[in-house]
């Protein structure tokens, strides 16, 4: 099990060191097409804007650890273990009640995408949305299992917050 | 009163244009003593074409909406995106006004539940460039990088005017064309003096290549919830705004002329006809014109008389 | 204010304080407001969405990360921070003095705080701390301190924003931006050397002249860098945006060819860590972006202008005022809010009170780059944060001082126009 979930971590992360060197040599062509060759590919711009908006919630979804967050940490690391231990409680019961709430509302939303093609490559938009839901059922998944750890009692949250993370099965960074 | 409906309308413009004045002095006055007209400007409430899904989605119930917005929904929209297909601001009421237009009123207020109000005149695109070298027809424009909205529909314009049309977003226009990135932008002319392009360019080409249009939208939910006084009186309302903002913008397009020659800017006319002919052969021998309804092109250019 | 908004705000800062990653914290609050105004739950996701998806400008983020990563994996910023400890590392504090003097060769180069801040900031840090001098809330203090600089030196997005609102003149904007950001470069510098003498921090090895023109030759590939997108931007190769992919190409080319110091192995990696530190930074500035949608059903900038019109100021009470207004209000929101939505309620008043309009505009832009760096709400030290681990209470902390010296050169440049002034007068402004 845990060579599965590891396996599918580094495929994840494969998935986005790719999309973004895919970004990169995107912006390369576009630059190369308008002023080595002097024409414009319509395609690229929406090409990479796909690319950013994969790469921010795939990113999100599967590869960031919890070190990786951006987070405001004045209060939480002046207390102690035992109280940030509360807190992290707290959020995760508050994230899962957010999202679970949004869960089905937002479907609706990247659902009505299909009769909106984008502007260039005639994509139906909602599967370039679709990956906001993946984004959505992570959050919900892991902040879940969080709280299922603590009422099993389980005590290896530590200062790292390790199980945050599903799929990560390394001890955090 | 408390039972006032609220007509809250998103759009990218600023309080500033045209189009926001006129629905500022006329539209709010028009409705208000049925209903609070609440206006947001800059796109502050929803993104710059996400609008009318706004509206679909039952979360705002007016909006500013472009043909090219449609289009992206429903493909026919294209024609009336495309060069040289209208010719004036009165063409543009003809047309909306037409029966022809029917059709894709009824679609758009089937399957997205927004209802087109009447149409506002943004004016007429044209070619602001650097450099001294003179426009006579689409061969001249060889070379050179036009900077054109990023979508697919404007890139194919910018093509069919003979330029090398360039991607670049708004807010990095007026550094491109500082920086000779591009050689130069399409707009109305009033918007060459609002962005300062003026500055940064040496002409302006009067091709007059697209003769540009919003719709002002309305949820068909709230429409339907007027009574027919109400909806009378927002029709009346909507009209004397677009038609308030038409008088304005023409008076700006008009003034700017005179104004960009003083800054210095050479104003011409290049042979329009040779660029008409181009475009539109580049438009019906292309995809777009697939999309397009059956004897709606002979029908608008019959209203242009 | 509405009681769904208080409880937006009540959540918002509660989730917060307790750690909960930013990103997360504002969409929850946004999905609290949401449901407690019975508007459709979806809202928080599709402004979240639709702001990733429609930003072009933002995509000079991920790829001035991949910029920075190349850089620092390939030994770029080495030759380049070597040339500059040259310069000024004979100082004491000399490596913070380095990356003062990096960020302005830098904001030469790029139009966003941030992307300076995740790029050579990010370097500058790992450089202080290899030393044992620095502490990680100073290091990353004095490089959020130095990366608001970047949007002053043109090219400048926030300026291209507030233009856009304001109908100012952009290449005036621009002109007005260069004394401003070399006052804040010596502020800064001034405040570091105090602070360097005062807890002895030592200076680098002083390097001896004859080695001067070995290290500048090594630093030569680096140093062009910024010459070669300066050209490439001035001289209409590239847009701002593509300027980063440029950027990272040649960093790209310089690392693996010139330097062959680049394994494909370590180019995965290069990208693999980018494309974290990308997701982690997007996320932020897309939840962000979901309040412009909150604060704007709520008329929150109405209510604050008419309060405005009513108390009948003078033109300099009206500058310190709107002064202090943003700097509160940067405390809170983004920065790209305040300008396209704030700014403007202000812009009558300052014009009816005879304020210059690109005064007013470079001033307002140096304000709400002091607002990245200000909690509860700052930008760069969620950047830092993210891409470096540092806790943000440490640099609140050790950034006191850089925050006052800021703060000077705002006053400043408020009770002296000239100082934004005097260069577009050369350049034929007529104000
Ligand atoms: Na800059
Ligand atoms: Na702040």
């Amino acid at each position: 099990m845990d060579r599965i979930l590891k396996g599918l971590r580094h495929a994840a992360d494969a998935v986005a060191a790719g999309m973004l060197a895919a970004m990169f040599a995107i912006f390369l062509v576009q630059i190369a097409a308008r002023y080595v060759f002097s024409f414009s590919l319509g395609w690229t711009v929406e090409l990479s804007l796909s690319l950013w908006l994969w790469i921010v919630f795939w990113g999100s979804a599967f590869c960031l650890r919890p070190a990786d967050h951006i987070r405001f940490d004045v209060l939480y690391l002046s207390v102690q273990r035992p109280v940030q231990r509360v807190f992290s409680v707290i959020c995760a019961v508050a994230i899962v009640i957010a999202f679970v709430a949004a869960y089905l509302p937002t479907w609706d939303y990247v659902d009505f995408y299909k009769i909106k093609r984008s502007s260039t490559l005639r994509i139906p938009l909602n599967y370039v949305f679709i990956i906001y839901m993946a984004f959505m059922t992570m959050i919900i998944l892991r902040y879940s299992r969080m709280i299922v750890d603590f009422l099993r009692g389980k005590h290896d949250l530590e200062g790292k917050i390790t199980s945050y993370d599903l799929i990560d099965t390394e001890t955090g960074r | 009163a408390q039972d006032k409906i609220t007509l809250r309308l998103s759009s990218v413009n600023t309080e500033t244009d045209s189009r926001a004045i006129g629905l500022i002095e006329k539209f709010g006055p028009g409705v208000a003593e049925f209903a609070n007209f609440e206006p947001h400007w800059n796109g502050t409430l929803f993104k710059q074409g996400t609008e009318l899904e706004a509206i679909a989605r039952g979360n705002l119930e007016m909006s500013i909406a472009s043909a090219q917005e449609f289009s992206s929904f429903f493909p026919e929209f294209t024609i009336l995106t495309a060069g040289y297909v209208h010719q004036s601001a009165e063409h543009q009421i003809a047309v909306f006004n037409d029966p022809i237009m029917d059709p894709l009123k009824a679609k758009v207020e089937a399957e997205l539940g927004v209802k087109l109000l009447t149409v506002m005149y943004l004016g007429k695109r044209q070619i602001n460039l650097k450099g001294d070298k003179e426009i006579k027809t689409p061969a001249d424009m060889a070379g050179i990088k036009l900077r054109m909205p990023g979508t697919d529909a404007w890139q194919f314009l910018g093509s069919a005017l003979g330029a090398s049309p360039v991607p670049v977003a708004f807010p990095e226009l007026y550094t491109a064309l500082q920086t000779g990135a591009v050689d130069g932008q399409d707009n109305p002319l009033p918007s060459v003096i609002d962005s300062k392009f003026y500055e940064v360019t040496n002409q302006v080409v009067l091709t007059s290549h697209l003769v540009d249009l919003n719709y002002l939208t309305i949820s068909k939910a709230a429409w339907d919830a007027m009574t027919p006084e109400q909806q009378a009186a927002t029709q009346a309302a909507a009209d004397a705004a677009a038609e308030h903002a038409r008088q304005m913008q023409l008076q700006k397009e008009a003034d700017a002329v005179a104004f960009l020659e003083s800054q210095g800017l050479k104003v011409y006319e290049p042979d329009v006809a040779a660029f008409r002919d181009a475009v539109q052969a580049a438009y019906l021998a292309s995809d777009y014109a697939k999309d397009w309804p059956a004897g709606m092109l002979e029908r608008i250019n019959e209203l242009a008389k | 204010m509405s009681l769904a908004f208080s409880v937006c705000l009540v959540v918002l800062c509660a989730a917060a304080a307790m750690g909960m990653p930013i990103a997360l914290a504002m969409i929850v609050s946004a999905v609290a407001y949401l449901a407690i105004s019975g508007q459709d739950l979806a809202l928080a996701s599709e402004q979240l969405i639709q702001s990733v998806y429609d930003s072009f400008v933002l995509l000079a983020v991920p790829l001035f990360i991949v910029a920075a990563n190349i850089m620092n994996a390939g030994a770029i910023s080495d030759r380049l921070l070597d040339f500059c400890k040259a310069m000024v590392g004979r100082f004491k504090g000399g490596l913070a003095q380095v990356d003062i003097l990096v960020s302005l060769i830098f904001s030469g180069m790029s139009g966003s705080a941030v992307a300076d801040a995740a790029g050579v900031g990010k370097i500058s840090i790992a450089m202080m701390l290899k030393t044992g001098h620095y502490t990680p809330g100073f290091a990353g203090a004095v490089v959020a301190a130095s990366a608001t600089i970047g949007p002053i030196i043109p090219p400048s997005i926030p300026m291209v924003l507030y233009a856009l609102v304001s109908d100012a003149s952009i290449g005036y904007l621009f002109l007005g931006g260069v004394i401003p950001g070399v006052l804040m470069t010596l502020v800064l510098m001034v405040m570091n050397s105090v602070i360097a003498h005062r807890r002895n921090i030592p200076a680098e090895e002083a390097v001896p002249l004859r080695r001067l023109p070995g290290i500048t030759l090594r630093a030569m590939p680096a140093l062009m860098m910024p010459v070669i997108l300066l050209a490439g931007i001035y001289g209409g190769a590239t847009t701002p945006t593509e300027a980063a992919a440029v950027a990272a190409l040649y960093a790209l080319l310089v690392s693996g060819l010139f330097y062959r110091s680049l394994s494909l192995r370590a180019l995965y990696d290069i990208f693999l860590d980018s494309s974290r530190s990308s997701a982690s930074v997007g996320l932020v500035i897309g939840s962000a972006l979901i309040f412009n949608y909150i604060v704007a059903t709520e008329n929150i900038p109405t209510a604050i202008s008419g309060a405005l019109v009513e108390m009948d100021l003078s033109r300099m009470e009206f500058l310190l005022l709107v002064n202090v207004m943003f700097l509160l209000l940067g405390c809170v929101l983004d920065a790209s809010t305040i300008i396209l939505v704030i700014i403007p309620l202000f812009l009558p008043t300052a014009a009816a009170l005879g304020v210059d309009p690109i005064h007013f505009g470079v001033m307002s832009v140096v304000n709400c780059m002091i607002g990245l760096i200000t909690p509860p709400y700052g930008m760069l030290l969620f950047v830092i944060n993210g891409v470096t681990g540092i806790a943000i209470k440490d640099m609140v902390k050790e950034g006191m001082p850089f925050l006052f010296a800021l703060l000077t050169a705002l006053v400043a440049l408020t009770l002296v126009p000239d100082l934004i002034l005097f260069l577009p007068r050369m350049f034929g402004y007529e104000g």
